[in-house]
């Protein structure tokens, strides 16, 4: 996957270069000064060693100490919630014990409890701005202590299939959970994650608001804080986000002899290129579709659910001894996404020719499982198409945390409708 | 029981004489019974003579040097045991028993041309010189062949190298992995070589360069068989039984090969030599994978291969059987992840 990876799973595993050398406004100093005390670090630690884990920003939603940062802040407190736990230091420094009370790892939010009774907070609410409206950035930057940073409005992205505010302003790791609010104090996102070079990404208020509400009222659904409700989460999303992919009037694409799913969803992105070079008796065409979306599943695995690309290679000058050589080494690069022991277990895979009702082709699947997030896969369909002897096509789909039942599905629709132009 | 006189000579050769009745008398004179070339010798030097129980005797004859044994000069008749070690001027005497055994006979390539008969009629010599003769243009054409197989197993290589290019210069290629292949080959079969120069006194360079040009040849056909089999059927473990079978053969084969040159063992004993090798050498092996199969790793293990078959040949299952193949996947995960 080291081709294209969606933008906001490079953002989050990225350092961005030096903090934005705006120059501050009189308004920015004002700003930073009113609303600098209802930021505060949230960082979990380590019981055992006491060493910092994670370290974040979160904000007070309530003057009963209530608080919103990323899920990605504290997941590890969800995830391994005997070894780890969590803190806030306020702006002068004091230190807190701060609880999970609800998440959603969908939009990456999570609402935190605290003994604490802040003297002001953000109250959250629908916001609506007009694009190129100056926004002011909250958090902790890499542990420095608590920075503002100035950007613009730019509206929400269009390739996500859940809202995502474009913010022109540097956000650093370190800012994640902290608000991005205009100028009378009005919180517009949450700092979320970062592509470099100004380019970041926010939360729509509107979600951390949702799920607040959910905390403070729980009704017959309380809100999600264990890992098994964080698994339920993600097996609830994928179901409405998977049912009808590949099935049905799926967008398809030629390439060469080859017709193709492409775009599984209005949501996702494709590119294509190609590789036509003299010294190569071979040309390579790809096709790639992934999502800006992304779920943080666990460590450090963040992933688009569902990625789709096609590899063709076509020849006039090598034989088809020496075409399936290379064909095969193709077929053969591992691209599966990486993961730790301590969440995934090792591949499974299962090799067959297929033959659907328009043509021959090897399909392997390589399934692994999730070991804490409940009957959650991974899994990877690959297929090469045989049949003949001076072109060739290597497909892969790839399928992120979902249940068994999808991974089947879509691995069987997406056999399916692999065909001949 | 015979007494055997074996006398080393101050070259180093070796000589053997049998002891009878009659009495031998030793020194550099041509009058005696066994003429010794040792400048340090008299002319008459010593006698053997059996004493009146039939056991052999050695005495001085007054000689300048003596009869030495144990570092002490021996004076009078002097009783000779088997194992007995004098020494006369600068060869030594030993005797020896004739039930003694001695080790079998080296396998030789070229058979002996000519069982020494002591008086040989000019035809039969002649007739015998031709055989020879012929023994050698054997040996000659039989060095031919060996080379001939290098060459095949290298013609071999590179054609399998040219097939599996993608590149440009896939012809360079292949030359470079034939040209890899008989340096490697070269530098296997020179190791055996000192080997055998140590144990039979011959090196059969040559014959061991063939025998790891056979055995390539083997495991190539048998790396191609096993991929084809494996793609016309991925879900056979039938692949996975076979490899390690002929993987054994073909180890065992090598050894054996290479021991037939390198040792007089007889066939029997190469072979069984063999597949211990090879046994313990795949063991070793599996035990690795065995324990390598329990390590978690992100990175899945899949064959990729894929073969140019017209697509009628094929045997294939449908999408519908697909599934009980991720059924049986999702046990297996399943399992690993625990309850």
């Amino acid at each position: 996957m080291s081709f294209h990876r969606p933008l906001l799973l490079a953002a989050l595993l990225l350092c961005t270069g030096d903090l934005v050398a705006q120059s501050r406004s009189v308004a920015t100093s004002e700003v930073f000064s009113r609303f600098a005390e209802r930021v505060v670090k949230i960082q979990v630690v380590e019981t055992g060693s006491a060493a910092k884990a994670t370290i974040g920003s979160g904000f007070f939603v309530t003057g009963s100490g209530h608080l919103v940062t990323n899920y990605h802040v504290i997941s590890k407190l969800i995830h391994d919630p005997d070894r780890y736990r969590a803190e806030l230091v306020d702006v002068a420094g004091a230190v807190e014990a701060v609880d999970v009370l609800g998440v959603d790892v969908v939009h990456d939010l999570a609402v935190l409890g605290s003994a604490v009774r802040p003297r002001a907070f953000f109250s959250l609410g629908t916001a609506s701005i007009a694009q190129g409206n100056r926004l002011y950035s909250l958090g902790h930057p890499e542990d420095l202590g608590l920075s503002i940073v100035e950007g613009t409005y730019n509206g929400l992205l269009p390739h996500t299939r859940h809202p995502r505010i474009h913010f022109t302003g540097s956000l650093n790791p370190g800012m994640s959970g902290g608000p991005t609010i205009a100028e009378d104090g009005r919180v517009i996102g949450i700092n979320v994650a970062t592509a470099g070079n100004q380019l970041s990404f926010l939360v729509p208020v509107d979600r951390a608001e949702l799920l607040l509400g959910q905390v403070l009222t729980p009704g017959d659904r309380p809100p999600a804080r264990t890992l098994e409700a964080v698994g339920r989460q993600l097996r609830d999303h994928q179901d409405a986000y998977l049912r009808d992919m590949f099935a049905g009037k799926t967008k398809m694409v030629d390439l060469g002899p080859y017709r193709l799913v492409t775009e599984p969803a209005p949501f996702f992105r494709c590119w294509a290129d190609a590789t036509r070079r003299q010294e190569l008796p071979y040309e390579q065409v790809r096709h790639h579709c992934s999502t800006d979306d992304y779920l943080f599943i666990a460590g450090d695995q963040s992933t688009g659910v569902v990625d789709v690309e096609h590899e063709m290679i076509s020849t006039k000058k090598l034989n088809s001894s020496q075409f399936f050589s290379l064909y095969s080494s193709v077929f053969a690069n591992d691209n599966t996404p990486s993961g730790q022991e301590e969440h995934v277990t090792s591949w499974r895979c299962g090799t067959r020719n297929v033959r659907n009702a328009s043509l021959p082709m090897r399909a392997v699947l390589c399934l692994r499982r999730y070991r804490k997030l409940g009957e959650l896969y991974d899994g990877v369909l690959k297929i090469a198409v045989l049949g003949r002897d001076d072109s060739g096509l290597v497909s892969t789909l790839t399928m992120s945390g979902v249940t068994f039942e999808n991974v089947d599905r879509l691995a069987r629709r997406y056999l399916e409708r692999i065909s001949w132009r | 029981m015979a007494m055997i006189l074996e006398v080393v000579h101050p070259t180093g050769t070796r000589t053997w004489h049998r002891l009878g009745d009659a009495p031998v008398t030793l020194g550099r004179g041509f009058a005696n019974d066994l003429i010794l070339d040792d400048p340090y010798v008299d002319a008459r030097h010593a006698r053997i003579a059996l004493d009146e129980t039939g056991a052999p005797q050695i005495e001085d004859l007054g000689s300048v040097n003596g009869l030495i044994a144990n570092h002490t000069r021996l004076s009078g008749r002097v009783a000779l045991r088997p194992g007995a070690e004098i020494r006369i001027g600068r060869t030594m005497l030993r005797i020896r028993d004739s039930d003694e055994p001695v080790s079998p006979a080296l396998v030789d390539a070229i058979p002996a041309p000519a069982r020494a008969a002591p008086v040989v009629p000019p035809a039969i010599q002649l007739r015998r010189r031709a055989r020879v003769r012929a023994t050698i243009a054997r040996s000659a054409r039989t060095t031919w062949a060996r080379l001939l197989t290098v060459g095949a197993a290298a013609f071999a290589i590179a054609l399998y190298s040219w097939a599996g290019s993608s590149e440009r210069a896939s012809a360079n290629e292949a030359l470079f992995a034939a040209l890899g292949f008989v340096a490697i080959v070269a530098v296997w079969a020179g190791i055996w070589a000192v080997a055998s120069r140590v144990s039979v006194q011959r090196f059969h360079f040559v014959a061991h360069m063939a025998v790891a040009a056979v055995v390539t040849l083997g495991g190539m056909a048998w790396t191609v068989a096993v991929e084809w089999l494996s793609f016309f059927f991925p879900d056979a473990s039938l692949a996975d039984v076979l490899s390690v079978g002929i993987g054994l053969f073909t180890l065992a084969a090598l050894v054996a090969g290479h021991l037939s040159f390198a040792t007089g063992f007889a066939r029997g004993r190469r072979w069984k030599t063999g597949f211990v090798v090879a046994g313990v050498a795949l063991s070793i092996g599996g035990l690795a994978a065995l324990t390598e199969g329990d390590t978690f790793s992100d990175v899945p293990a899949f064959s990729g291969v894929v073969k140019p078959v017209g697509s009628e040949w094929l045997p294939t299952t449908s999408v519908e059987e697909f599934g009980s193949v991720m059924e049986t996947l999702k046990q297996q995960v399943d399992e690993m992840a625990g309850p």
